[in-house]
């Protein structure tokens, strides 16, 4: 046999370096990596007078397991200067890295592990890369290392907001780590990729003509030899004993549980048994999936809400494509009362050429199904005046993701302060009735921030004070305590206030400084919200994400 | 222990992050925990053993742990690198393509880490014997298959020696292959099948606490398609690609060995399964797909192997220094949706085959026969075995069915037991009367 | 790490075990103890037999089928036996060493039965395959085949099918392929 011209020169070399990654999120996913660059703001000043600033790992390793499956680009601004301690905590410094700019010294050695990725360095405070309007837009996602000075954050964290670009905020401080997530304020997503399990959508209760043409075909079950009847797919077994069903129900599907288990008796009663294995293993599918398969199409609440979003009715010129479809996709489910079909179909028992035939019906429906759904697009472009067509690809995948989409609606980076949301502190402060609650943690973070904010603010005041400083992280601890409880000390229990003393003592027992390992894992958490955000492909944490290493767990929370 | 100089603590030196937190207590660390130099010199000491595919992360975590004497061995299915490793195994570049994996890798972290020593082994763990994990302080696993797994829990089980604290060699384990644990054992609803986003980390206490075998059954079996579906009904583009690779290949190729590396193999089974697609009418084999097949690839990227290595090497720490306390026992870790883990502690089994079941030792005459040894069993009061079969781990000393084994093993009834065994040996006995086996290690008296 | 060793002495203490082991030999592995076992609870019957070319390795063996009744009445058929160090958590893997005309085991003996690939499970023994290998010569099964055109044969001819098994079992050739004499 001659191979095929593709098979001779196989993969190219980019696809057999990403291989194991082109498995999760394809090539559209790794356009969208390599089509970003990524701002990591490392450090902002010194911490008190022990320390020299962030030690910055959690954030370079980050950006390891970023560039690693190449994204287009990073940028590292950090003002300090290598000392000896961070080569003790740091991977991607060397000796000869003493004295030198951090900045320049992490970028050149992570650009070393992948030769496609552009490395950009800038050894100065972020404040100052601001006022350059430019600076900013270039990236797609910005990562910032905690703690941090609070107007930094603040100026940050809004024009990020403006510019619709994602920010995480990190701390990663001794056994603890801490991370949140800002989004835009509307960011879609189609490809969530669901459980497979979950997405199946088989329609047996409204089977569409070609569908019930294909079980009437069937002919009569009875005078199959047993060779054919143990070959029906299942699919077309419940299909046939459904409308059996129904004929001796006045017109009723089987709806509930007990119903639902009467009509898998009566499945099972149609095997044969009388032959050499001594049961039929089509019926043996048919019955496991009765509970799974045969119930009503039923829209998700969350896509419900997506329909109902003023985006999805109120579509102009410049509305997103994801906004245009999903529009559309709502016209075809009022007319429908069905959301268009995905169109896989599960593997089962059956011969090749009728599984083939079958598997057809459902292919052919969910094509008409997008091609309605692109007439009602096409339709909608040229009444908004639209000129570029979105593309036929992008119809088709959203089609087939339909009931699984998603709209996380962005938050902006939690901080406790007298200034705070009352739904922030209100989540706080119910995170913080769950046993051994984590938000303690998280807590003792944002007590770091203000004794380093305090710090960094009036240098001349607290020349001489470190990090760890007693006095100021009891000043902070009230304050930020009576910010919590609005200044009702019975909002938080007994138990609540021990937690968040012993995640005061195990943040402070690390002086601000980080250990490699929870380091390297919330660089590994980091990274992995960063590919979701920058791919737009699975769900990314929304919005705070809690690791005590002591403890060896997480937690999230919405806050 | 080996000798250590003094560390002078709140030094503002390489280590000043890592020493102010090993120099001060925390909430959850021991209340009989010495902080302090006592702690640092413990961590400097201590000899570490890394293995497996996530030996890269896990090197570079150790060094800058403050660990000093790292061995590693076993990087992986392959022991050389391939160009697939680049994307997560960052201690390797395209010029080491070719090169062996635990050499690199040594070499590499060695160099940048100034004061630790890393020494390489390339080769399979099975190489290796219990003199060799004898040296270590922990052993800690990022290995990519369930064999080696087992292999290196029961020999771990195997070496504790009572008299012996030392032989007591706790296992971090962490695997990023994603077959999560059922969903029925953990009643979780939230279980996402796919993987790449998924991993755990265990630790092991050999003897003491819930070993992998005890954990096996919680882990989802791969998923096998029936030989007939695919040698006469397939469906899928899978069904045509395994027809390829094992019917096609046996039938066409008998002289070859399949090599999965070998692109002209690979070629072959691509362009067959695509033929036998087209007779059926399937759609959708690819060459992406094959290779995925044949050679079982499961997704993997550098942030979940970052975070599982870190995990479990975060672990290796607390358990060298005590200054926190270590994972009780088992941390799930799922990436899809946000950031997810469970930690639980998993059940020892009572009748694990591995950790259930240890050597009792026993003392024999060495001169009895082996039939005259067996007739004791039956007489013992705790035993009671009547109709033992037994063996070595060499040699099958009397199995009593199927017949043609029992006609070959007879004549060692007659033998002294000094002729069959040597002194401290371990033997296995099953019992029909019994549902659990038993080990005993026979001391010549 | 003391920590550690000690609960390990409180545990012994709590056991009341005995003292200590000398130097360390191999180990049984968790696999030859559970072939041990199972080929102790096997029952043979008097159609088959077992070879077993090293006695000391129980975990590769012949297994010997010579049915007494059915289509297949009065061949011998030889099946290699190879259990791997995964076991019970592998099925073994098992193949007819000989080129047989059978719609469940192809030209190569390649062998399509259930447990030994997607129903396999931990709980199963030897005895079950062993068991479930002499029914396929009491009923094979043309439904799914593995070798196609026998099981047409079965399924369309069962008479034209028997004379077939006859004819290969001689050693003679059916549609053109020539199989193995398996006759005793």
């Amino acid at each position: 046999m001659a191979p095929s011209p593709a098979a001779l020169s196989g993969p190219t070399s980019k696809e057999r370096k990403y291989d194991r990654q082109l498995r999760l999120w394809a090539a559209t996913g790794q356009q969208a990596l390599e089509d970003a660059r990524v701002l990591l703001v490392n450090s902002d000043g010194p911490l008190g007078s022990s320390s020299t600033g962030v030690t910055g790992v959690a954030g370079v390793e980050a950006l390891k397991n970023l560039v690693l499956p190449g994204i287009g680009g990073f940028t590292i601004v950090d003002p300090a200067i290598v000392t000896e301690a961070d080569l003790g905590v740091n991977f991607f410094l060397e000796e000869a890295s003493l004295g030198k700019s951090r900045a320049d010294e992490t970028c050149r050695l992570l650009r070393e592990l992948n030769p496609d990725v552009q490395g950009y360095s800038y050894s100065k405070s972020i404040t100052e890369l601001l006022g350059d309007a430019e600076f900013l837009p270039r990236h797609k996602l910005v990562i910032i290392s905690g703690p941090t000075k609070r107007s930094t954050l603040e100026t940050l964290c809004e024009t990020a907001q403006k510019l619709e670009i994602p920010v995480l905020y990190i701390h990663s401080v001794g056994f603890c780590a801490t991370f949140s997530l800002q989004l835009p304020s509307e960011f879609p997503i189609v490809e969530t990729h669901p459980d497979p399990e979950s997405t199946q959508d088989l329609r047996l209760l409204h089977p569409w003509p070609e569908l019930a043409n294909a079980v009437a075909s069937l002919g009569n079950l009875e005078s199959m030899d047993d060779h054919q009847h143990g070959h029906v797919p299942y699919l077309l077994l419940l299909l046939r004993f459904l409308e059996q069903w129904k004929q001796s129900h006045e017109g009723n599907m089987p709806s509930n549980y007990k119903e639902k288990t009467e009509f898998r008796e009566f499945v099972r009663s149609n095997a044969r048994t009388e032959n050499a294995e001594g049961g039929e293993e089509n019926f043996d599918e048919a019955i496991a999936a009765v509970v799974k398969t045969i119930s009503p199409f039923s829209l998700r609440s969350s896509i419900r809400e997506i329909f109902e979003m003023p985006q999805c009715h109120q579509l102009t010129t410049t509305s997103a494509d994801f906004w245009i479809i999903a529009s559309a996709i709502r016209t075809f489910y009022n007319t429908h009362n069905v959301l268009p079909l995905p169109g896989s179909l599960p593997d089962m028992k059956a011969k090749s050429a009728d599984y083939v035939a079958l598997q057809n019906v459902y292919k052919k429906k969910a094509r008409h199904d997008v091609e309605e759904v692109t007439a009602t697009i096409r339709q909608l472009e040229s009444d908004l005046g639209r000129t570029t067509l979105i593309l036929d690809r992008e119809v088709e995948v959203f089609c087939k993701n339909a009931a699984h989409i998603k709209v996380v609606r962005g938050r902006a980076i939690p901080q406790i302060s007298n200034n705070s949301d009352a739904a922030l502190l209100k989540a706080v402060r119910s995170g913080l009735q769950m046993p051994e609650s984590l938000a303690s943690l998280f807590i003792a973070c944002q007590i770091l921030d203000a004794v380093v904010d305090e710090i960094q603010s009036n240098p001349a005041l607290h020349d001489g004070r470190s990090v760890d400083d007693d006095g100021l992280w009891i000043a902070h601890r009230d304050r930020i305590l009576t910010s919590l409880t609005l200044g009702d000390p019975a909002a938080i229990d007994e138990s609540a206030l021990e937690g968040i003393d012993d995640a005061i003592q195990e943040v402070r027992r690390a002086e601000g400084g980080e250990l490699h390992n929870i380091a390297s894992l919330a660089g590994g958490l980091v990274a992995q919200e960063s590919l979701k955000v920058l791919t737009r492909q699975y769900v990314p944490l929304d919005n705070t994400c809690v690791f005590d290493g002591a403890r060896s767990r997480s937690e999230m929370y919405r806050f | 222990m080996a000798t250590s100089v003094a560390v002078p603590l709140n030094e503002k030196g390489r280590w000043n992050h890592l020493y102010k937190v090993l120099s001060k207590p925390g909430p959850f660390s021991d209340e009989d925990w010495v902080p302090g130099e006592e702690t640092i010199n413990a961590l400097e000491s201590s000899k570490i053993l890394g293995a497996g595919g996530l030996g890269c992360e896990i090197l570079k975590n150790l060094a800058l742990s403050g660990f000093k004497d790292i061995h590693v061995i076993d990087m992986g299915i392959a022991d050389t690198i391939d160009i697939s490793n680049l994307n997560r195994q960052f201690l390797f570049r395209q010029a080491d393509i070719g090169k062996p994996k635990a050499e690199v890798a040594a070499a590499f972290v060695e160099k940048r880490v100034k004061g630790v020593k890393i020494t390489p082994y390339v080769g399979k763990i099975q190489d290796k014997d219990e003199d060799y994990y004898m040296q270590f302080k922990i052993v800690i696993c990022g290995l990519d298959s369930i064999e080696a797994r087992r292999w290196i829990n029961s020999t771990l089980i195997g070496m504790v020696d009572l008299e012996n604290p030392e032989s007591l060699k706790p296992l971090v384990d962490g695997g990023t292959e994603g077959r999560p644990p059922h969903s029925n054992y953990l009643n979780i609803q939230k279980l996402i099948v796919y993987t790449g986003f998924k991993g755990q980390a265990r630790v092991i206490l050999p003897t003491l606490s819930s070993c992998i075998e005890c954990q096996l059954d919680m882990h989802a079996p791969r998923p096998a398609v029936p030989l007939c579906t695919i040698a006469t009904i397939p469906r899928q583009p899978q069904h045509c690609i395994e027809w390829a690779h094992q019917i096609a290949w046996q039938e066409k190729r008998k002289d070859d060995t399949f090599d999965s590396d070998d692109m002209e193999h690979i070629s072959w089974v691509y362009n067959t399964a695509l033929e036998r697609a087209q007779q059926f009418h399937i759609h959708g084999v690819t060459f992406q797909m094959t290779q995925g097949v044949v050679k079982n690839i499961i997704p993997a990227i550098a942030s979940t192997n970052a975070v599982i290595a870190a995990s479990t090497t975060s672990e290796v720490l607390k358990i060298a220094t005590s200054c926190n306390p270590y994972l009780e026992n088992y941390m799930m870790y799922a990436g899809e949706e946000g950031v997810y883990t469970y930690t639980f502690e998993a059940e020892k089994k009572a009748d694990c085959p591995v950790c259930g079941n240890l050597a009792r030792n026993m003392d024999v005459d060495p001169n009895m026969t082996l039939g005259d040894f067996i007739d004791s069993l039956g007489e013992k009061a705790e035993a009671q075995l009547k109709k033992p079969s037994m063996r070595t781990e060499e040699k099958t000393l009397y199995q009593r069915f199927p017949p043609q084994l029992e006609e070959h093993t007879r004549p060692n009834l007659v033998l002294k037991l000094s002729e069959l065994l040597e002194n401290g040996q371990e033997i296995a006995v099953s019992d029909p009367a019994y549902t659990i086996d038993f080990r005993f290690r026979l001391h010549f008296r | 790490m003391l920590k550690i060793w000690s609960m390990k002495q409180q545990q012994q203490q709590a056991e009341n075990a005995e003292g200590a082991a000398g130097k360390k030999k191999k180990k049984v592995t968790a696999a030859q103890l559970r072939v041990q076992r199972d080929l102790q609870e096997l029952t043979l019957g008097e159609t088959m037999k077992m070879s077993f070319p090293n006695p000391d390795d129980i975990l590769n063996f012949t297994l010997t089928i010579e049915p007494d009744e059915g289509m297949y009445k009065g061949g011998v058929f030889n099946f290699s036996f190879t259990v791997n160090q995964n076991f019970p958590h592998d099925p073994p893997k098992v193949k007819c060493t000989q080129k047989i005309y059978h719609p469940n085991i192809d030209l190569e003996g390649n062998v399509c039965l259930n447990i030994l690939r997607e129903d396999w499970k931990p709980v199963l023994n030897l005895n079950a395959v062993i068991v479930g290998m002499q029914f396929l010569f009491l009923e094979p099964n043309a439904s799914d085949p593995l070798n196609k055109e026998a099981a047409d044969d079965l399924r369309l001819n069962r008479d034209a099918f028997k004379r077939n098994v006859r004819t290969s079992m001689a050693g003679g050739s059916v549609r053109n392929v020539s199989f193995e004499r398996v006759l005793r």
